[in-house]
């Protein structure tokens, strides 16, 4: 297999342009995005110095900063794991309730967004929520996945959270 | 009405030499009755393939036919054959694998020798002109023009004929050689704009003025220009095309604005291995004429056609007509038509295989057999038949990296750029858009990256515009089409 260093997709060995994006595999050799180096454990938290490395091993878990809240949340996503708000009329129980967090007041949807895992990624996509989903301030296009990065900070609606790989 | 083919050498299609014992002739044939037999390979190309094996076998392994055919085979001209088919491989060693691996070939058809004057080939041409009422002002106008310069350019051994049509088709022009061309001239300036868009009256009367002078030393080829879509009589003109191909006649169809179906005429084309252009303007329409009639002049090798029958455990994924003409193939429709083969630049074919290693030996892989045929014009007049085994070699360990050749690479990357539009257009039609979005995206990217700035742009504006609308504009979607298809040819078109 030859990972697109572009868009990540797994082409056949042999494989000189990418299936998925049409990138010259060639001239354009697999790089793997080194972790970067932290100071401290102070500075992860706020400081975001270039990127972070995009793979996301089976063993790694996400811990998420919601800014203004008090404690880290650590999840581990198998899947297909859904952000949004509970809401018991309609029966919508998402994997991550932000309702805590002032979701309503903050414009998330019941259904929002999603992490996706692949192979040793983590994608995140959104799923045509009313208010969009922002990653390090790009507005997603809906259920088009993108691929997240250790540090990323992700906006849904008007909530802002931190991911981080562990 | 089948093709006339030259004398066809058993002893090269089961790969054997003249003086083979019947035992080796027996081992020669079990070889490919494995490789090709239908029972164990289900390819289209395979069929074929093991049909002419068939025949060999049964001729060789008979001692009085094998005694009548040898008599023959002495005979058989043995100068240098005409045609010449190269494989250019993206490697040569792979490894034994368990996962399917690709293989690119770029294969180069061309004359064995290299001429520095163009053949100047006899002409059996129809013109098949639309002059419905959307053709009214400025097309109809340029249109006359281009059929005048035309009939200026074609000398006396060529024979042509016009037809026009809208509702009903007419003979304007019966076939003839243009002896009096200012008469001609005079009859294209009476036509008319009027009545709707009846593709297949037209062709059907184009058909009937080159088929009477039809002759395999010429170049017999309608080319239809068309600004509209038919109505309910595509698959009857596609038919047509199939006749047309087995009367060793091309088509090339050109469409003038937006309004036209590129599928329609695309695959009209492709039936007989001709050409189908997008002429956005006009004025442009005299040029896309003269050149599309020029390289039917310049025709080395008529009605020449493919069989690409890969191994069993091979699979043929992807076949491109990479130059002239780029447009992909066909490979459920074997042999390909793929036209004429010009005396100055090579015919060129992108093939994508996936190969099965993985229960493989180490030592000698093979891919799969290419069957080109033809016929050579002018005063070396003969029908050639070439057959050529693919393989690659098979190792344990990976094999160290090879530099893919550079002229495999230029034609991959445009291909990939033509394949990427075509994607964003199926998946539109499957209701994707954010798939289509995402491929015209990375499209844009492509495009840019190659300096083809303008054709990015339009791609940014259809992705914006799929996004939006969920539609591709008419003009857009040829726009792109065409625009890459014409990106590839701009790789060394000279025989590289």
């Amino acid at each position: 297999m030859v990972k697109c260093p572009y868009c990540r997709h797994d082409n056949l060995e042999g494989a000189l342009v990418c299936e998925e994006c049409g990138l010259n595999l060639w001239s354009n050799p697999q790089v793997e995005i080194p972790t970067r180096e932290l100071a401290d454990e102070a500075n992860e938290l706020s400081v975001k110095s270039g990127w972070g490395t995009a793979t996301f091993q089976q063993r790694n878990q996400i811990i998420i900063h919601i800014r203004d809240a008090a404690e880290p949340l650590t999840i581990a996503p198998t899947g297909e794991f859904l952000i949004g708000r509970r809401d018991s009329a309609s029966g919508v129980e998402p994997d991550l309730d932000l309702t805590p967090y002032n979701a309503l007041e903050r414009g998330v949807s019941r259904i929002h967004a999603a992490f996706r895992r692949g192979d040793d990624v983590l994608s995140i996509v959104d799923l045509d929520s009313a208010n969009g989903t922002f990653l390090n301030g790009q507005r997603l296009a809906p259920n088009q996945p993108r691929l997240l990065r250790d540090g990323d900070e992700i906006r849904l609606g008007k909530l802002v959270m931190h991911v981080y790989f562990k | 009405m089948t093709l006339t083919m030259g004398f066809v050498d058993h002893y090269a299609i089961l790969r054997v030499p003249s003086t083979a014992s019947d035992e080796q002739i027996r081992e020669a044939y079990r070889l490919a009755a494995r490789r090709f037999h239908p029972d164990a390979n289900k390819a289209p190309g395979a069929a074929v393939v093991f049909k002419d094996i068939n025949t060999a076998y049964q001729v060789l392994s008979d001692p009085a036919k094998r005694a009548a055919y040898d008599a023959n085979w002495q005979k058989r001209a043995t100068d240098t054959p005409g045609l010449v088919v190269e494989p250019v491989f993206s490697r040569r060693k792979v490894r034994k694998l368990d996962e399917p691996q690709l293989l690119y070939v770029l294969l180069n058809i061309q004359p064995t020798l290299k001429t520095t004057t163009a053949p100047d080939a006899p002409l059996n041409l129809s013109l098949v002109v639309d002059h419905s009422t959307s053709m009214q002002g400025p097309r109809l106008q340029n249109l006359k023009a281009a059929v005048h310069n035309i009939i200026g350019e074609c000398d006396e051994k060529d024979i042509l004929s016009v037809v026009t049509f809208s509702d009903n088709a007419e003979v304007l022009i019966p076939a003839q050689h243009p002896t009096d061309p200012r008469e001609m001239k005079a009859r294209i300036s009476t036509i008319r704009a009027d009545g709707a868009t009846a593709i297949f009256s037209g062709l059907k009367a184009g058909l009937a003025q080159v088929e009477r002078n039809r002759h395999s030393r010429y170049v017999n080829h309608i080319i239809l220009i068309t600004d509209g879509r038919t109505y309910g009589d595509e698959d009857d003109c596609l038919r047509l095309a199939g006749r047309a191909r087995e009367a060793g006649i091309g088509i090339s169809a050109m469409g003038i604005g937006e309004d036209w179906n590129d599928r329609f005429l695309d695959a009209l084309a492709a039936q007989t291995g001709g050409a189908s252009a997008y002429i956005s303007s006009p004025e442009a329409v005299t040029t896309f004429l003269q050149q599309r009639v020029r390289s039917l002049a310049t025709a080395y090798a008529e009605r020449v056609q493919i069989t690409v029958a890969p191994a069993a455990n091979v699979k043929l994924v992807s076949t491109a007509r990479v130059s002239p003409n780029p447009m992909m193939l066909d490979a459920d429709i074997q042999p390909i038509p793929l036209g004429s083969v010009d005396g100055l630049a090579a015919t060129r074919l992108m093939l994508q295989f996936h190969l099965m290693t993985g229960a493989a030996e180490p030592g000698e892989f093979f891919v799969g057999r290419v069957d080109v045929s033809g016929e050579v014009l002018g005063s070396k007049y003969r029908s050639e038949r070439l057959v050529l085994d693919l393989t690659v070699e098979v190792q344990n360990e990976l094999p160290e990296q090879e530099e893919p050749p550079q002229t495999l690479l230029d034609a991959l990357t445009r291909l990939t750029m033509y394949r990427l539009q075509s994607r964003a257009r199926e998946a539109l039609e499957r209701g994707d858009i954010t798939e289509a979005t995402r491929k015209l995206e990375y499209l844009a990217t492509r495009l840019f990256e190659n300096g083809a700035e303008e054709l990015g742009k339009s791609a940014l504006h259809e992705a914006r515009r799929v996004a939006h609308t969920r539609r591709l504009s008419d003009e857009g979607a040829k726009q792109l089409k065409y625009g890459t298809r014409a990106l590839w040819p701009f790789l060394g078109d000279s025989n590289g």
